[in-house]
């Protein structure tokens, strides 16, 4: 049974039971303040002290006067999970465990995704076609360590945690808690699209991040159908779908989506508001919703769905704690994207929205935190409130090229007109805070933070490429490049050293993965010479070196349990530079470096001093925070609670 | 009971009885079959690497 029937199945049992452990009923004491802290996912510091220099962030000024500017050291490496899981923790990636966005079991040389993991029930018992659960399954978030929020709840502090990156499911330890990036779709994802067409040529079946499925018009109408998950109570996996029809007008300027007993009229170019969806279980049903773009009718049909997202009035997986929390977020402002990166950058990758459709989407879901963010302020009058706006790192991801003439793929016919997308949403934070510091008085604090920086991304480094070329990785007989399955056709018996994920570097060492061959006492010799290579490697388009730093583990980790999750080395890629597609899942691609083709232009999986984050406060900290993994217990102690992280960790 | 032979060295089956024991199970065999049965569990839920390239591209970092 793979992850995605099993994370259905745990839902089914237990969503309700985890839900029940947040902190609600603990009793609080008035703290009389409020702290505010806003996460800008991605904001750049550089970026950040041009705008302000220029005077267009307004009221990040007033902070920068009241209490200072300053760069925010981010995490090793610097890649969002990583980087929150630190802020939340207080620890860097040895203590809370999260390395990459990607991690493997050495035993098994199986990668996995390294924040949550789907645990099945242990027992079935099994009727005819159907296997019934006798206990319960669950969704399990990885972090080790205790989140900061925890602390304030152990003094009294009413705490709300809206958002949270890398928190999903939910911690369960705030007053209320809604999770953020990571939080999957229906299918258990990061975000699956559907693009229903006409056209003859179009192909389909699966893209990256979505599904293309053909359709055929006949008698102005289309039946098609969503597809969900596979049924978790049949023992053979038999997706189920909820089917839907688009009824069109004579004139092809509108039609009418039909699904269950919904039904919307868009016109063509129009979104429709979330959409319930029911999925017909053996037993019950799955909830779910989404939204339609009416892409075209002529020539051809062209229909748009998002990724089935969990209904937030009755979501199928532990998506915020209390459970009822998402509810009441959605009764008050409307339903919402409940996954954590709603911003369809596959959708622009694969050519299926343009760059305007996925500013539209990308707008739409901005409108609705910034609608969900005003509602929570307003109703925040005593304790802690952590709120996450992700949409500037998303659309940083695809629209950094307008900004860079330099890149690779800058086109100059339509670039320009992009040049300020970016610019523009910094402007909009700006306004939250200015909305902020207008509830706020005196004696409350207000922080604005970001996880890291960002930047162009113009160069592809293959680092499992560079490791055969160096002679510590080696292919099977006759193979120049693998990418098949991951590490398909590497030869174990001949390779030492191997990449994985956005930035780690592993040696193939003897009693840790399940081929090693490097004997533990020649490791560090072996880490100390392929760093110092790497090091020595320049790009031969600009003759500066591709990577800037070359972390051991040992210099940067205090690693406790799990030290063989994590990397050898972290590779900090020069600036402009990042790990392949190809590198990144373990394969070997025929060049080392090459030019960055794709619609994902900007990023940050580099080294981390190339992209810092930012840290405004409306008044001076009494204790330094330089670095993401000091500003919990800096703000902690504004509060005067001491002793975070505990010593334990 | 196990359908077929098979061999563990002596210190194995030693540590195998006694910590079967202390864990309140009924018999070494019973021990060694759940925890067979848990591992195999575990490999059967890891994710293929289709899988997990799928979900890696969803995240939008990798084509």
């Amino acid at each position: 049974m793979n992850q995605r029937r099993l994370a259905v199945v745990a839902v089914w049992l237990s969503a309700v039971l985890l839900l029940a452990t947040s902190a609600c009923g603990r009793h609080h004491r008035a703290l009389g303040r409020r702290v505010v802290v806003l996460g800008f996912d991605g904001l750049d510091f550089q970026l950040t002290r041009d705008l302000l220099a220029q005077g267009r962030l307004p009221n990040f000024a007033k902070l920068a006067e009241r209490g200072g500017f300053s760069q925010l050291g981010t995490s090793i490496p610097p890649q969002s999970p990583v980087a929150w899981s630190t802020f939340i923790t207080g620890l860097d990636p040895g203590g809370h465990g999260i390395f990459d966005f990607i991690h493997r079991d050495p035993k098994t040389m199986t990668p996995f995704l390294s924040t949550s993991r789907a645990v099945p029930p242990s027992h079935f018992v099994s009727v005819g076609k159907w296997q019934l659960p006798l206990t319960a399954g669950r969704v399990e978030l990885l972090r080790r360590g205790h989140a900061f929020w925890e602390r304030l709840e152990e003094h009294g502090i009413d705490t709300t945690v809206v958002r949270m990156p890398a928190d999903f499911p939910p911690s369960g330890h705030a007053t209320r808690e809604l999770s953020g990036m990571g939080t999957p779709d229906l299918l258990g994802t990061y975000g699956t699209f559907s693009y229903f067409t006409s056209d003859p040529f179009a192909n389909g079946g699966p893209v990256a991040g979505g599904t293309i499925v053909p359709v055929d018009v006949r008698d102005h109408v289309v039946r098609a159908a969503l597809e969900g998950p596979d049924d978790p109570m049949l023992k053979e996996p038999v997706k189920v779908t909820a089917e839907f029809s688009a009824h069109i007008d004579a004139s092809r300027t509108f039609a009418k989506i039909v699904v269950g007993g919904e039904e919307r009229l868009l016109r063509v170019g129009e979104w429709s508001d979330w959409v319930p969806v029911r999925f017909s279980l053996a037993w019950g049903d799955l909830r779910a919703q989404c939204r339609f773009y009416l892409k075209q009718l002529s020539p051809e049909f062209a229909l748009y769905v998002t990724p089935l997202n969990l209904d937030p009035l009755a979501p199928a997986l532990p998506i915020s704690a209390p459970g009822a929390y998402a509810a009441d977020l959605a009764r008050a402002t409307g339903r919402f994207y409940t996954q954590g990166m709603p911003e369809d950058t596959k959708g622009l990758k694969t050519g299926v929205l343009t760059t305007a459709e996925f500013l539209a989407q990308a707008r739409l879901a901005a409108n609705e935190v910034e609608r969900q963010y005003a509602w929570v302020l307003d109703g925040f009058t005593d304790g802690f409130l952590f709120y996450c706006f992700g949409n500037v790192d998303l659309v940083s991801h695809m629209m950094w090229r307008p900004m860079d003439p330099g890149h690779p793929a800058y086109d100059p016919a339509v670039d320009p007109q992009y040049r300020r997308v970016v610019e523009n949403l910094y402007v909009e934070m700006d306004t939250v805070v200015g909305r902020t510091l207008a509830r706020l008085g005196r004696d409350d604090l207000l922080v604005v933070m970001s996880d890291h920086g960002f930047t162009s991304w113009r160069r592809s480094f293959n680092l499992n490429t560079w490791l055969r070329e160096n002679g510590y990785l080696t292919l099977r007989p006759g193979r120049r490049i693998a990418g098949g399955a991951t590490f398909d056709d590497i030869d174990w018996s001949a390779t030492r050293a191997y990449g994985l994920g956005l930035n780690g570097l592993y040696v193939n060492l003897r009693g840790r993965e399940s081929s090693g061959i490097v004997d533990p006492a020649d490791r560090d010799a072996l880490v100390r010479e392929i760093s110092g290579k790497l090091l020595q490697t320049p790009d031969p388009r600009t003759s500066a070196p591709a990577v800037t730093r070359a972390f051991r583990r040992e210099d940067v980790y205090r690693l406790s349990a799990d030290q063989d999750l994590a990397p050898d080395i972290i590779v900090g890629y020069a600036k402009g530079t990042r790990a392949s597609d190809d590198s990144a899942l373990g394969g070997v691609s025929p060049d080392v470096l090459t030019d960055n083709r794709s619609a994902w232009t900007g990023d940050h999986c580099m080294d981390p001093e190339a992209v810092p984050g930012i840290l405004l406060t409306s008044r001076r900290l009494q204790r330094k925070a330089a670095s993401l993994k000091e500003l919990a217990p800096a703000i902690l102690a504004e509060l005067g609670i001491e002793g975070f992280p505990s010593q334990e960790h | 009971m196990f359908g077929s032979n098979v061999k563990l060295d002596k210190a194995l089956l030693a540590k195998v009885k006694r910590y079967a024991d202390l864990a309140g199970y009924s018999s070494a065999d019973e021990f060694i079959t759940h925890a067979l049965e848990k591992e195999i569990a575990r490999l059967e839920t890891a994710d293929s690497d289709e899988e997990v390239k799928k979900r890696l591209k969803g995240l939008g970092y990798i084509s």
